[in-house]
């Protein structure tokens, strides 16, 4: 399976989209969802996508985790291009390099918030004790240190959130992908949930792209784009006066 | 001849029944274990008749079957040879027993109160193979029976044939596929009616007793089949007939029958029975035929027998004695017996030694004759050496 | 794969105790019936083996025929004469014991001296009394196994009371054999061993043997033999291999082995829809977590796994469960299925289950496979879940409105290909169930089509009966038709299966009475008691034959004479006809009366008759004709007393007395090529005027007290023969009812899932107002709504399934030609039992429903 490692170790550009373009087919009509995007995203950045509901946001998101595939164009993630790979080389690729974290958190009912969090470990091979440690300081380090036993549906949402965000960092991925990971929280709730987000990725130099409506996290992104009508454009930053 | 344990005959033959009922035959699926059955007919002597006293012999009518009696046997044993010298042995007996006093008033063919039993053997000296078969069948259906006027007795078609008031000659036909025989026998002497006129006491007891009569010197011709030759064959054989219903004392272990043809023209035949204790049982006796024909009796007290070898069966690891020296002093005889095969031990239902023997002088050891020798009851005898 | 998704899989099936409880009752009923009906017929194969082996022993050849069985001197001849051996002579039959009712024995007569080589379970014989010699030299004497007599209460020196065709005997028992294994203990078990001469005795057959026994050696020495033998033989009398004689009355129960292990898979296809409704129904219960694992990573395949792998915890426990509810069943089972054997075809004495692992191995396999089976698709469904977090209903729903008109499609082509199946000329009943199992799947896949296009047409009709509310209910059904189709599918097959299988055995039924209706016209019957209902063999007595038929009140009597005798078919039943009318008058001529009893199916009766009566002709049952594939004017074989003679069929009529089929030829042709005189059973008419239950009472008394024999009305005998047609229908009425359970469990475990699952609906239902009275309608009147449509459904399947039964099954099995019947009541009794199953599995889920506070309701994700 080296073809899913990611080839240019440490240097160059994390992310690569190159003419990526989108289209579904609706019936007799074909709607472009997204059109020739070109983007270049270095390691540790945080990047912040923008769009109105049903521009798009969401089908970037799956086509660069390798979800979907896009209908023109390439994907490279740390110069692997996962358009080339397969289905199931897709799926080990994003099950050891990438985080999601969820609107809706989608932790596993069934599973304890311990569980939940060594999920992604486990899907990777047998989890050592350190990797199982670091999994359990991530826990601490989002405030549910006391909570490793419950099960989900114990927590509040922004608890569950936050265990969400652990989970995306307990198996120590490239690259984070969080779709409007504030979408379902109160205000205050959310505004915590980024400042650990933001805290945590960038602690450990993790590259992170978000989705969202709220301009509020614009203030930390490095940077942000939108799309619209199909097209994903960088927005300029406004140099602090 | 000898045979007055007649109640452990009739055990016998009722063993051999359950024996012959339940023989396992090869490997089995439905498969239940022998149970034994000795004491099948011992028991009550109600209702047979029984051996008293002395009665008149009337011929042919008892060469025939006497079913108000427990059981009855017709035996045969010879000598025989090739012109050329090979030696054969053969026994043919044929034993009747009655399992009830009176036969049951019954509506089927197949009902009876008479069984039958034969047992066949054949020592070819020469091969050194000694073969015996077995026959069990009810006197019904023709399928086995006796009579006496033509005298016949037979079990399907192994059977025994005589014409006349004498029956002689008698015709002896056996066939057990690998051997047969087919023999006529003559008789050179007259009829011996053994013990007191014909009735053989076994002991104290009144009615312990059996009618035995023999014929001891019978100039045989015919031809025996052994493996695929037919030879012409000539020599001398033995009959015996007895019947009785009386029990055996439960002191006895077992018997050492001899019935010698001897050179000179005299016969010899006498049993020895040996009792549990060890001590030769006082009621052992026999008879010497002379030349002539004259009978004189013998006693226990006239014999003296004495065991040279023993040789032990390979098959049932019995130990049987093997050669044999028997003086008669007022006679003057002083005889060694030798088995013509060491190996003469009948497989058949019950267990037991009957085999073909060489006499020769002890003095001189010269050939003085042959005979037949039986041994009975040393199954149960602890070898001497343990 | 990792640890933690097993326990999350664990965990789910444990949060839904339910929807897997009933999977698994479902399952386990399903294996259940098929292993119950399985060690039921291996029990009564594996008796009836174990008693040929018994009676055969080692006997690789016998020697049987004639009318009265072997001359007794053949065998003398042969072992004295010719010198074969081993050989042995056996007289045997069966005889009731009537103080032990349920229970018959075989009587084997044997020459204890011949035995040896043949049957070595007599060795076990009790060292005691002496009980050999008794049994020799004793008549009515017998042996016991120590086990049998135990059972009676009996021990040697006691005498056990029997039957014998119509005569009382009374046995003593001389000993008791002691088994030495297993085996040779349900040898023995129904087993009575006499002497030889003693069976000659009881069975009143001297000179005659029943059959006679011959171990003959494979290859060149034994092919001479058997010449030899051969050439002895007298006319009439055959010499056969002992296996031919065996397979022959083996084959006998093989179809109804068939129909009801078939039947019972019925059972088990219902409970595969049940695992595949319940899977389903679980993965499209947690799509939004699949496709979170899916975008965490997880890959198709091990979704597969985990979603087969949760099926076959499933299976697993259902098919154990099953394995033991089957041993249990199966002990009723196998009373069933002794009692219909012996009604039928042959006496068979079987007191226990055998528990063969190989039949358990095949349910576990079974069930298993079943399970996997159905697990397959509802997998692969979870494999096409996207890797999304956010997954919506509707997106379902429209995948399945896109998949209904094609299931429909499939349907139509599968029920195509069953009706091509059924239309090729075979006899093969495999290939029959093989259609019907299609055509069942076929309308399985109609059902959703069906149901969309029935909510339809019900939609407004709930409306204007319920208002929003029932027009809520009628379209929840097709909204939620990924779960609903099935559900209704699942019903509608158990359903259809019990109109089916009803009106299969109510059209037999009714064709069985029409057919007694017409051939019972004499007014008196008179036979022994039978041990096997459909055949009589044991002679009458002549005197008291004699006696009853020149009794006042008597018209005229005719005679039967029924045997078995060899022909190139292998056993067959032939009957001697004697239409004896010594005091015939004008009113009635007793042939013309007697003969219109007959309905002829080819032939025409002025020349039939005259042709059987005159010519030699013999007629004969409509299912020995299709068995042997013979019509009027074939010829036919059969083994006579001179040899074998051929006979030309002047005529095939009906008869559902033996599924054998019968020979039936003029008691004077009979005379001619047999030597048997004896009559089997008798035929009265009264004389005008007189009472025939006086009739009846006064024979009674004529025949009197030392007779066993049945003397019964028509109106008695006609009852007397649909008891026995019930009873031989008993067990698949059983497997009816109990197809009917599975069903029921497998609806109420996909309503009260599909209800449990609506909670959140109906928590914003309750909150917009809703009381729980109206939240209870909702959710009762969907389901009714779901039973009625697979009520509705299941009428026509279930009449498809009943034609293929009786015209297909049925004459392949049997060859009986049936009547369709349709009984309203069958059809209304569907009807109400969908509606109710449904309408109870409402209940529950409605009553939570009614109860949980909307809040509650509306939390839950």
């Amino acid at each position: 399976m080296t073809s899913i490692q990611p080839q240019n170790n440490g240097t160059g550009p994390l992310i690569e989209l190159r003419g990526l373009s989108k289209a579904y087919q609706e019936g007799e009509r074909e709607r472009v969802v997204l059109h020739s995007a070109d983007a270049t995203i270095s390691r540790g950045e945080f990047v912040v996508l923008l769009g109105r509901s049903g521009s798009g946001k969401s089908t970037l998101l799956n086509l660069i985790s390798g979800i979907d595939l896009p209908t023109a164009g390439d994907v490279v993630i740390a110069g692997t291009s996962i358009t080339r790979l397969s289905e199931q080389q897709r799926t080990l690729f994003r099950r050891r390099h990438i985080g999601f974290i969820f609107q809706f958190f989608n932790l596993i009912p069934t599973l304890t918030v311990e569980e939940n969090l060594l999920l992604p470990l486990e899907l990777n091979g047998r989890v050592s004790a350190a990797e199982r440690q670091a999994a359990l300081s991530l826990l601490e380090q989002v405030g549910l240190g006391d909570r490793a036993q419950s099960f989900p549906d114990r927590l509040s949402g922004g608890e569950q959130q936050r265990v969400a965000i652990a989970r995306a960092l307990a198996h120590d991925p490239l690259l984070l992908l969080a779709d409007e990971p504030t979408g379902n929280l109160d205000a205050e709730t959310g505004r915590q949930v980024l400042d650990l987000l933001d805290r945590l990725t960038r602690q450990a130099g993790k590259t992170l792209m978000m989705v969202t409506h709220s301009s509020e996290v614009i203030s930390m992104a490095d940077r942000v784009y939108t799309i619209q009508d199909g097209r994903l454009v960088e927005r300029l930053m406004e140099v602090a006066p | 001849m000898f045979r007055f344990i007649l109640i452990t005959l009739i055990a016998l033959l009722t063993v051999a029944v359950a024996y012959a009922i339940g023989r396992p035959a090869g490997e089995q699926q439905v498969q239940a274990t022998i149970s034994a059955v000795e004491s099948l007919g011992a028991g009550d002597p109600e209702g047979f008749a029984r051996a008293f006293e002395p009665r008149p012999f009337s011929f042919p009518a008892d060469h025939g079957p006497h079913p108000e009696f427990r059981s009855e046997w017709w035996y045969y044993t010879g000598n025989l040879e090739t012109t050329d010298g090979r030696h054969f042995g053969y026994q043919l007996t044929i034993f009747r027993s009655a399992l009830s006093a009176e036969p049951a008033l019954r509506g089927s063919n197949w009902a009876t109160n008479q069984v039958y039993m034969a047992h066949f053997a054949l020592s070819d000296v020469a091969t050194g193979r000694f073969s015996s078969f077995e026959r069990i069948s009810r006197g019904a259906q023709g399928l086995a029976g006796a009579q006496a006027e033509p005298f016949r007795v037979w079990i399907e078609d192994w059977s025994v044939e005589g014409a006349g008031p004498a029956a002689l000659p008698m015709r002896i036909r056996a066939d057990a596929g690998e051997v047969a025989i087919d023999l006529v026998l003559e008789s050179d002497k007259p009829l011996v009616l053994q013990g007191d006129r014909g009735l053989s006491r076994k002991g104290p007891e009144p009615g312990n007793a059996s009618y035995y009569y023999s014929l001891t010197r019978m100039p045989t011709t015919g031809s025996i089949r052994s493996d695929e030759d037919t030879l012409q064959v000539s020599g001398l054989s033995w009959m015996d007939r007895e019947w009785s219903t009386s029990a055996l004392g439960e002191d006895l272990l077992g018997w050492d029958w001899f019935a010698l043809q001897l050179v000179d023209g005299r016969e010899v035949m006498y049993y020895q029975l040996r009792r549990r204790d060890g001590q030769i049982d006082p009621f052992s006796s026999g008879v010497l035929v002379g030349a002539n024909g004259t009978p004189r009796p013998l006693s226990h007290a006239d014999v003296q027998l004495e065991v040279l070898a023993f040789w032990q069966s390979p098959h049932s690891h019995t130990r049987y004695p093997a050669r044999w020296r028997l003086r008669i002093p007022a006679e003057n005889l002083d005889l060694v017996i030798t088995p013509y095969l060491a190996d003469q031990e009948l497989h058949v239902s019950v267990r037991y030694w009957e085999g073909a023997v060489g006499i020769s002088n002890a003095d001189s050891a010269a050939p003085a004759g042959s005979g037949y020798v039986e041994l009975v009851g040393y199954d149960d005898q602890p070898s001497a050496d343990q | 794969m990792s640890r933690i998704l097993w326990r999350s899989s664990l965990r789910h099936l444990l949060r839904h105790p339910w929807q897997i409880g009933l999977s698994i009752l479902g399952i386990a009923l399903g294996v259940a019936v098929v292993i119950s009906i399985d060690l039921a017929n291996q029990s009564a194969q594996r008796a009836f083996e174990l008693s040929t082996e018994t009676i055969a022993g080692r006997a690789t050849h016998q020697i049987t025929g004639g009318s009265a069985g072997v001359p007794e001197e053949l065998y003398v001849q042969l072992r004295v004469e010719a010198g074969v051996r081993p050989i042995a002579p056996i007289v045997e039959g069966d005889v009731a014991a009537p103080a032990y009712p349920g229970r018959a024995f075989h009587i084997l007569g044997v020459d204890p001296f011949a035995e040896g080589p043949f049957r070595s379970y007599l060795t076990g014989l009790e060292a005691d009394d002496g009980g050999l010699v008794l049994l020799l030299t004793h008549p009515n004497t017998a042996l016991l196994s120590s086990e049998t007599a135990a059972q009676l209460g009996l021990r040697a020196g006691d005498s056990i009371e029997i039957r014998v065709g119509t005569a009382r005997r009374s046995l003593l028992l001389a000993g008791l054999l002691h088994p030495a294994d297993e085996i040779s203990r349900r040898a023995l078990e129904s087993l009575i061993i006499t002497d030889i001469a003693t069976a000659q005795e009881l069975f009143d057959t001297p000179g005659r043997l029943s059959r006679i026994d011959l171990i003959i050696p494979e290859g060149s020495a034994g092919d001479a033999l058997l010449e030899q033998v051969r050439a002895l033989l007298p006319a009439g009398v055959e010499l056969e291999r002992a296996a031919a004689r065996s397979q022959a009355i083996e084959q006998m129960t093989r179809a109804f082995s068939l129909n009801l292990m078939a039947l019972s898979l019925l059972a088990l296809i219902v409970g595969i829809f049940l695992i595949y409704n319940t899977m389903t129904f679980s993965v499209i219960q947690r799509r939004t977590l699949i496709g979170t694992l899916r975008a965490l990573g997880v890959t198709r395949r091990e979704i597969f796994t985990l979603v087969l792998s949760e099926a076959l915890i499933i299976g697993l426990i259902g098919t154990g469960a099953g394995l033991l509810l089957g041993i249990m069943l199966g002990r009723g089972m196998v009373r069933l299925v002794t009692q219909t054997i012996n009604d039928l075809y042959f006496v068979l004495s079987l007191q226990e289950l055998t528990i063969a692992p190989l039949v358990l191995l095949k349910g576990l396999l079974l069930g298993l496979g079943a399970t996997l089976v159905a697990a397959l698709v509802p997998a692969f469904e979870a494999t096409s879940t996207p890797p999304r977090a956010v997954l919506t209903r509707s997106t379902i729903e429209s995948r399945l409105r896109w998949l209904v008109p094609r299931a429909a499609l499939g349907g139509v082509l599968l029920a195509l290909a069953a009706t091509v199946m059924l239309l090729v000329p075979s006899k093969s009943l495999w290939l029959g169930f093989g259609a019907l199992w299609a055509l069942l799947f076929g309308f399985a896949l109609l059902t959703p089509a069906a149901t969309v296009l029935l909510m339809r047409l019900l939609r407004p009709v709930m409306g204007r009966l319920f208002g929003v509310l029932g027009r809520m209910s009628a379209r929840g059904v097709v909204v939620a038709l990924s779960r609903t189709a099935i559900a209704i599918a699942a019903l509608m097959i158990a359903v259809s299966v019990t109109v089916g299988v009803g009106i299969m055995i109510g059209s037999f039924r009714q064709t069985v009475v029409r057919w007694l209706d017409s051939s019972l016209q004499a007014d008196v019957y008179v036979s022994p008691p039978s041990l096997v209902s459909s055949r009589s063999d044991a002679p009458l007595d002549p005197a008291l034959v004699q006696r009853l038929s020149t009794a006042p009140g008597v018209k005229s009597a005719s005679t039967y004479r029924g045997i078995i005798v060899n022909s190139p078919y292998g056993p067959t039943q032939l009957i001697a006809l004697e239409l004896d009318n010594p005091r015939r008058d004008a009113e009635c001529d007793a042939a013309a009366c007697h003969t219109s009893a007959f309905t002829f199916k080819e032939g025409e009766p002025q020349e039939i008759w005259p042709a059987f009566f005159e010519a030699g002709a013999a007629i004969i049952s409509e299912p020995y004709a299709y068995r042997h594939n013979l019509h009027a004017g074939s010829r036919i074989r059969l083994g006579t007393d001179r040899g074998e003679r051929e006979f030309s069929v002047a005529g095939v009529f009906y008869d559902y007395g033996s599924d054998q089929g019968v020979v039936m030829i003029s008691r004077q042709t009979y005379e001619q090529l047999w030597d048997d005189r004896a009559i089997s059973s008798l035929v009265i008419y009264a004389e005008e005027g007189v009472d025939v239950d006086a009739l009846v009472e006064s024979l009674r008394v004529l025949a009197g007290p030392e007779h066993d024999v049945l003397i019964r009305s028509n109106k008695a005998l006609r009852e007397a023969s649909l008891e026995v047609f019930d009873r031989t229908f008993a067990i698949t009425a059983v497997l009816r009812l109990l197809a009917t359970l599975v069903a029921f469990v497998g609806v109420l475990s996909a309503l009260m899932a599909l209800q449990l699952e609506r909670a959140r609906e109906l928590g914003v239902l309750r909150a917009n107002g809703l009381t729980p009275r109206q939240v209870w309608g909702l959710v009762t009147s969907q389901t009714g709504l779901m039973g009625l449509v697979a009520g509705l459904l299941s009428i026509p399947v279930g009449i498809v399934m009943a034609l293929v039964l009786i015209y297909i099954i049925n004459k392949r099995s049997f060859g009986w030609t049936l009547q369709m019947e349709l009984s309203p009541g069958i059809l209304l009794q569907a009807l109400l039992l969908a509606l109710l199953a449904a309408i109870l599995a409402g209940i529950y889920p409605a009553i939570k429903m009614a109860r949980t506070s909307p809040a509650l309701a509306l939390r839950e994700e």
